[in-house]
């Protein structure tokens, strides 16, 4: 039984999707326009430079495009579906969360995995035929490509802590719009989603590298071009791995504050 | 669920709230933020009833009386400051969980469904999350369709139901688990005539051959004098009275009046005890109750005809509106 | 607009302000991740520009004339025209329907919805960029080249804002459309900030015709730094940005007037 209702919540988002063609196909439409984008972007850029930074003009549009399309992964219009703690904070909807069965904390999660899924199939269709129309380098090798794998899937789960964090912020401000919009720009920026982060100052990469942001996107898309070397992917995935725990104790004590700020204000 | 004679228990139950004042102005505003100054609310205070399987209770007062507060306790969403309560015996803010499964609730207009989902889609992720088995939810489901008239609409995506449509969904989405024992905060505000009598038919299907404990706040007096068998009436978070409508009315709704037109215009008239005569001009007098031992309209117009010869005799009663406007303002002197 | 109107929407931006301050956390939040902001953004405009010295035939010190005037006007469009970009919003929430009743113009109403505290913060930094730009031309600033660099800025205000007024006025048919106004806040911010003849001549077309991005910043700057024969299109039409951006926005105004009268509300 519980794998049904996991099935049931985690599949929430793709079907509200399925159910609304239109928006499936502005985000082709969307995806499409970006990557050609991003592409011509990029190479325009290096039309007068060579290797900067360690990245070569190849190196750099394989990291730009993947980009885009791993951003994919949890950019969803999620306002849409009215199933957002900011929403829920909003409406008065969220007493339903403490109201059945099932944790509030496991119900994100299942929504959550199931949007990252959904996502992952826009993104990998998105990165075939990117692959086969030459706009991305393939991996350099199959043991880059094995460690990317790996490195992903665990920047794809400190995404979701930093993204719950987020989330988790709505309990104590509801009107935090703005604010989220700030912060979800110093993800994009930090994680290396606008421009890799090997472009910025020392400073800024040194201060980078005690932030979680980088380890959802810059990490294995570096591991992926090969900026970062093989030898160093042990190191790199351990950090990474270091964080999901560090994340997932965070939130786990901010859902039982937000619990008790439910239980104290009544939602 | 059943055996329990007892379905809902509240003793003592107090719940106060912190709030953050505001300061006027725009120097208040800038105090506000580095030093905030808090008081304390009592949403509840000292509220204490029982609820027996199988009823349904009307929880009445004005806004802000406490009767979201109260369920929200009973829901086991938010914990009293003090006092117990019990759910199908269950504390409810102990055992949230455990609770879950016993109850079903829905806050007046928040809707529960998933906004893109057809509604049917809504009903199957509760099922699974209630862990409801197939041929169960489905006969439940035709059940509640019979009264609610759900299938007309159940394909559709709840973002473009009419409210109506929505707040019947949220009804049966909250009843698909079985639950003993329902809350409704609300659940027909807003709604249309027709739209609220199926509400009511159906909720009295399930309170009768369900044999659900439901508990029902509104503001609608035509619905608690169709639906509930009592009523609990509380104010300023404490309780006013417990008891059956008639009570209510007895206590606040005294205020019928028996108009007469005397055969004779120049009889003494000297009202019956318990009556006050209110007006006397010529032939047409106008009594009203009195006293302690005050008539009940029935009695008073009993009263005047075997006391008078009257040509003519009609009665204003007050109307359940009119009585729980008395009854507001009542407690609200205390 | 006149003076009890002007009073009024003065009134009411003030009290937004005041609410603004009322949450608490938000507002201290607002201000300390402000801070993070404001370095993030110049450090992004400032590096890249660098790293790619010359890119489009531009000196770095003209390329930073662009995102210098980009951001600026988007400043300005945020604290004065802003709202237009959570119209969206308002319409789901059915607010749109309550200031219909209202003797206010919707549009004045949509825009006094909050007090952007985020715009203080956008200001700052891009008028720190700006004058970073400046200082590092080498241009002869005459009163000419300033009164343009001004009107430039204003009419790249003026050219956002239309844009998102064109997506608010879709909301009001189509909800949905709100969507689209995030990819155009995406896309202006990252293209908006580079020569677009380092694009292939197709996708610049794009960004010009189809999207006018390049009418924000890109043109103004290419004509003030002297790039004004090389960007694709005529030197008279780069060289009338201002005015686009004045007529495109009188245009959207139109379309938002005619779109609120079609308005016929949501969810039936």
């Amino acid at each position: 039984m519980a794998v049904l209702h996991a099935w049931r919540a985690a599949r929430v988002t793709p079907l509200g999707e399925l159910n609304a063609p239109p928006r499936m196909t502005a985000v082709a439409l969307r995806l499409a326009v970006q990557v050609v984008l991003v592409w011509s972007l990029w190479r325009g850029l290096y039309a007068q430079t060579g290797t900067t930074a360690g990245l070569s003009r190849d190196q750099a549009v394989t990291y730009a495009v993947l980009a885009v399309l791993a951003s994919r992964l949890r950019e969803l219009d999620q306002y849409a579906g009215r199933d957002t703690v900011l929403q829920h904070m909003h409406f008065g909807t969220i007493v339903y969360w403490y109201l059945r069965p099932l944790p509030p904390q496991r119900y994100y999660a299942l929504r959550a995995a199931g949007e990252q899924l959904y996502g992952l199939a826009w993104a990998l269709t998105g990165y075939v035929i990117c692959l086969a129309a030459g706009v991305v380098e393939p991996p350099a090798s199959a043991a880059a490509a094995g460690v990317f794998v790996v490195s992903m899937l665990l920047g794809q789960w400190v995404l979701y802590y930093v993204m719950l964090v987020l989330d988790q912020l709505c309990f104590w401000t509801v009107r935090n719009t703005a604010a989220m919009l700030i912060l979800m720009f110093a993800q994009n920026l930090l994680s290396g989603v606008y421009a890799p982060l090997w472009f910025f100052p020392d400073w800024f990469v040194t201060m980078s590298a005690f932030l979680p942001f980088q380890a959802t996107l810059s990490v294995p898309l570096s591991l992926y071009v090969g900026r970062i070397p093989l030898s160093d992917a042990g190191f790199q995935l351990s950090v990474q791995a270091a964080w999901v725990v560090v994340l997932a104790l965070f939130t786990r004590l901010l859902w039982r504050r937000a619990a008790r700020r439910v239980i104290s204000q009544g939602g | 669920m059943g055996q329990l004679s007892v379905a809902i228990e509240v003793r003592g139950l107090s719940r106060t709230f912190h709030t953050t004042v505001r300061r006027p102005g725009f120097t208040g505003a800038v105090r506000s933020l580095v030093n905030p100054e808090r008081v304390a609310k009592h949403a509840v205070s000292d509220i204490t009833f029982d609820v027996a399987a199988g009823e349904l209770l009307a929880l009445l007062g004005p806004n802000g009386a406490g009767k979201s507060t109260t369920i929200k306790i009973l829901t086991g969403i938010l914990t009293p400051t003090s006092g117990e309560a019990r759910v199908a015996g269950v504390v409810p803010y102990r055992e949230r969980e455990r609770n879950a499964r016993n109850v079903g609730a829905v806050f007046g207009q928040r809707t529960q469904l998933w906004w893109d989902l057809p509604v049917r889609e809504s009903f199957a992720i509760l099922r699974d999350i209630y862990e409801v088995p197939k041929a169960e939810h489905a006969a439940r489901l035709k059940e509640f369709d019979d009264i609610l008239e759900l299938s007309s609409f159940w394909d559709t995506r709840v973002r473009h139901l009419s409210l109506g449509q929505r707040v019947r969904s949220d009804l049966a989405a909250a009843l698909l688990h079985d639950p003993p024992v329902v809350f409704l905060d609300e659940p027909t505000i807003g709604m249309d005539v027709v739209v609220k009598e199926q509400v009511r038919e159906f909720l009295r299907h399930q309170v009768e051959q369900r044999g659900r404990t439901v508990l029902l706040t509104t503001h609608d007096m035509t619905e608690v004098e169709r639906l509930a068998e009592r009523v609990v009436l509380v104010n300023h978070g404490r309780l006013m009275l417990d008891g059956s409508l008639d009570e209510i009315r007895r206590k606040f709704g005294s205020t019928w009046q028996v108009r007469a037109t005397l055969a004779d215009p120049h009889a003494e008239v000297v009202p019956p005890p318990g009556t006050a005569l209110l007006r006397h001009a010529g032939a047409q007098v106008v009594f009203g109750p009195a006293g302690p031992a005050a008539l009940t309209v029935q009695q008073a117009l009993k009263a005047v005809i075997e006391r008078f010869e009257v040509t003519d005799i009609a009665l204003d009663e007050a109307d359940l509106e009119d009585v729980m406007r008395a009854a507001y303002a009542h407690a609200g002197e205390i | 607009m006149s003076w009890k109107a002007l009073r009024i929407v003065w009134r009411v931006t003030a009290l937004n302000f005041r609410a603004q301050m009322e949450y608490r956390t938000e507002f201290l939040l607002m201000i300390a991740i402000g801070a993070i902001w404001q370095v993030s953004v110049i450090v992004f405009a400032t590096v890249l520009l660098s790293r790619f010295a010359g890119m489009g035939g531009w000196d770095s010190s003209d390329v930073l004339l662009i995102p210098a005037t980009r951001m600026l006007a988007h400043g300005l469009f945020v604290l004065f025209l802003g709202r237009m970009h959570w119209a969206g919003r308002q319409i789901q929430e059915g607010r749109i329907d309550i200031y219909l009743m209202r003797p206010m113009p919707v549009h004045r109403q949509v825009q006094l919805a909050f007090f952007p505290t985020n715009a203080i913060g956008d200001l700052t930094v891009a008028a720190g960029l700006m004058v970073g730009a400046l200082s590092r031309s080498d241009l002869d600033w005459t009163t000419g080249r300033v009164t343009y660099l001004v009107a430039a800025v204003l009419g790249g205000m003026l050219l956002e804002a239309a844009l998102f007024t064109v997506v608010a006025s879709a909301s009001l048919r189509f909800p949905a459309a709100d969507m689209w106004g995030r990819w155009l806040e995406e896309l202006l911010g990252t293209f908006g900030s580079y020569p677009l003849n380092v694009l292939p001549r197709a996708v610049g077309g794009f960004l010009t015709y189809g999207l006018p991005l390049a009418f924000v910043a890109y043109f103004p700057a290419a004509v003030l730094t002297g790039h004004g024969h090389s960007t694709g299109v005529p030197y008279w039409v780069a060289a009338a940005s201002p005015l686009l951006g004045l007529l495109a926005y009188l245009a959207a105004r139109m379309l938002w007037r005619w779109s609120l009268r079609h308005y016929s509300g949501i969810n039936g």
